[in-house]
């Protein structure tokens, strides 16, 4: 699974919102279990990083088990690198997605 | 693509749900997003059980382990899935056979000792004098195809490394006593850098070699009784003109790193944690670095160059094509 | 040597592939191409019987009541290898006493299929193919790089153009 080659890498922005019902609690679990696997998690609900288009395809397959259509959505903004994605701390500033622990 | 992990923080490293985390004695953790993850390097004081290695293993994740004076101690290698028994008897082959295991080792010499002389060429054309230095290495050079034995090719290594060496005071322009290369420990400023930022080439060239069918400890230049992943110290003598020393060089030039970085011990002449970190970031962004690859055509990170490197050394062992040590070409 | 599906596969895609396989220098790992193809595989049909190893050999996308065996593939390329490997696969259960009628090769990206039957003629060529894989099994140099466009695509690309 590792240092996949060919098709253009690509930097995402994976936000997701699960409604809050029965099983909500359940999906919403499994589903940043999923992400957390692929992305890193820098808020909430909301996980980025750099990506293939294979193994972004393995997230939204491995997701699609859980998310509920016309329930949950799942929202993915691609951008062709991180530099090209302007990014802006208001309030704490918090370097989630550091490969430095 | 796929990414290294650098983590510092003391604590413990264990499997949580479907990832690794590292949590820190106060309490503050990092998940390792497995499915991104090429290879983990500790530095910190880190507790870990066989769970966490079994699930390393099975990620195939190797984990690279220092002490706290940021020496390397070793790597956890995970079982090897990629295995081809025809494979392993042809590098055992080129390596019993002194004929052709001269060859491969001649070949990791001229492609280092070519990429030593790219480096200084580059600084002399910036007001260093290294004229005669330069001339001398192109000698000795010419000796490496008339070595007949291990032993002297080491040889002729050792005499182009002493005059490379030597060119390292003009190079760097800080104050630094830097005479001679000292291994174990390093001395000074400049050997505990070296000692470190190869140390580090080590280890990527042994990841890259673990995702290829290359049997880690059969080696050419160097004897296979050396270190554990001798192969790994062959193949990083390549590299380390193009990753090691630039990057000293330019931590040192641009004064990011300096005296006050370092700490010395009774026996130790060691990077503190905020220098080793600032080296690492310098390092992370350098593998990462790409170039555009006259061959093949297509961007590959210098990274990726070590593992072109071993599909080179896999051709030349299976009869397909000659090795040719990877040469600095830009 | 038992001769995989797989085998079948490569052998009519690229010699030196096959070879570098059967040799165990696999690269398959690493390619996007072959996630992206791993994928379509295990997400096409739902939880049907999908991928059955049988005898250890070949590897069969899924059989319908043993009559009607599936393959799944990305894209129309190289459709005569996908062709004979279906045709190859339906030889070696019939050697077996299964009596598979057809084969059916499945595009969904395109949404397109194909059927396959195996035919009287297809024995002696599937015997010769066998044993033109078994002699380049036997090579000990590599076949060389066939230099064709399909290799910028192939998983191989940088070990065969380096």
């Amino acid at each position: 699974m590792k240092g996949l080659k060919f098709g253009g890498d690509m930097y995402v922005v994976l936000i997701y919102d699960i409604e809050v019902d029965d099983n909500g609690a359940k999906a919403s679990r499994n589903i940043f279990k999923i992400c957390k696997k692929y992305l890193t998690h820098v808020q909430k609900s909301v996980f980025e990083g750099d990506i293939t288009p294979a193994l972004l395809q393995q997230l939204k397959l491995e997701l699609n088990k859980h998310i509920r259509e016309n329930r949950d959505s799942v929202i993915i903004f691609k951008s062709r690198e991180e530099r090209w994605m302007q990014k802006e701390f208001w309030g704490k500033e918090d370097d989630k997605t550091s490969n430095f622990f | 693509m796929s990414e290294s992990f650098y983590l510092f923080s003391d604590g413990e490293l264990k499997r949580k749900d479907n990832v690794l985390r590292m949590t820190a004695p106060d309490g503050n953790f990092k998940d390792i997003k497995v499915n991104m993850t090429r290879d983990i390097y500790l530095f910190g004081e880190v507790s870990l059980n066989t769970k966490t290695l079994n699930y390393a293993g099975q990620l195939s994740l190797p984990i690279h382990i220092f002490n706290y004076y940021g020496f390397y101690t070793g790597s956890f290698y995970p079982k090897e899935t990629n295995v081809s028994g025809n494979l392993l008897v042809e590098q055992v082959n080129h390596y019993t056979n002194e004929e052709q295991r001269l060859i491969i080792a001649k070949e990791f010499i001229e492609a280092a000792s070519y990429n030593i002389l790219r480096n200084l060429r580059y600084y002399n054309e910036r007001e260093r004098d290294l004229e005669s230095s330069i001339s001398e290495i192109k000698g000795l050079r010419n000796e490496i195809k008339r070595t007949s034995d291990i032993h002297s090719l080491m040889g002729v290594e050792g005499s182009i490394r002493k005059v490379y060496y030597n060119c390292w005071t003009s190079i760097i322009n800080q104050e630094v006593d830097f005479e001679k290369r000292v291994k174990r420990p390093p001395d000074n400023m400049v050997n505990t850098l070296i000692s470190f930022v190869n140390s580090l080439v080590y280890t990527s060239c042994l990841t890259e070699i673990y995702v290829t069918q290359l049997n880690p400890t059969i080696s050419y230049l160097h004897s296979p009784g050396e270190r554990r992943f001798s192969l790994s110290l062959d193949i990083s003598e390549i590299f380390k003109p193009l990753i090691s020393d630039r990057i000293i060089f330019s931590v040192l030039n641009r004064n990011m790193i300096t005296e006050k970085d370092f700490e010395r011990d009774s026996n130790y002449y060691y990077l503190k944690d905020g220098g080793r970190k600032k080296v690492l970031k310098e390092y992370d962004e350098c593998l990462n670095r790409t170039i555009k690859h006259k061959e093949l055509g297509r961007n590959v990170s210098y990274r990726h160059l070590i593992r072109l490197e071993c599909y080179k050394l896999i051709k030349h062992l299976i009869g397909d094509k000659k090795y040719e040590g990877f040469k600095i070409w830009w | 040597m038992r001769v995989t599906g797989t085998m079948f596969y490569y052998y009519f895609v690229c010699h030196r592939k096959l070879w570098c396989f059967i040799n165990n220098i696999s690269l398959e790992d690493e390619s996007e191409n072959v996630l992206l193809g791993k994928l379509l595989d295990e997400n096409s049909y739902g939880r049907e019987d999908k991928q059955i190893l049988i005898d250890e050999t070949v590897n069969i996308d899924f059989i319908k009541d043993w009559k009607i065996l599936h393959e799944i593939r990305k894209s129309k390329s190289i459709e005569e290898a996908s062709l004979w490997q279906v045709k190859y696969y339906i030889y070696f259960l019939q050697q077996r006493g299964i009596p598979i009628e057809k084969g059916i090769i499945d595009y969904p990206k395109i949404r397109q299929r194909k059927d396959v039957y195996l035919e009287e003629r297809d024995l002696d060529k599937i015997k010769e193919i066998i044993e033109d894989i078994n002699y380049i099994a036997e090579q000990k140099k590599s076949p060389v790089v066939i230099e064709s466009k399909i290799c910028k695509s192939c998983a191989y690309y940088e070990f065969c153009y380096i």
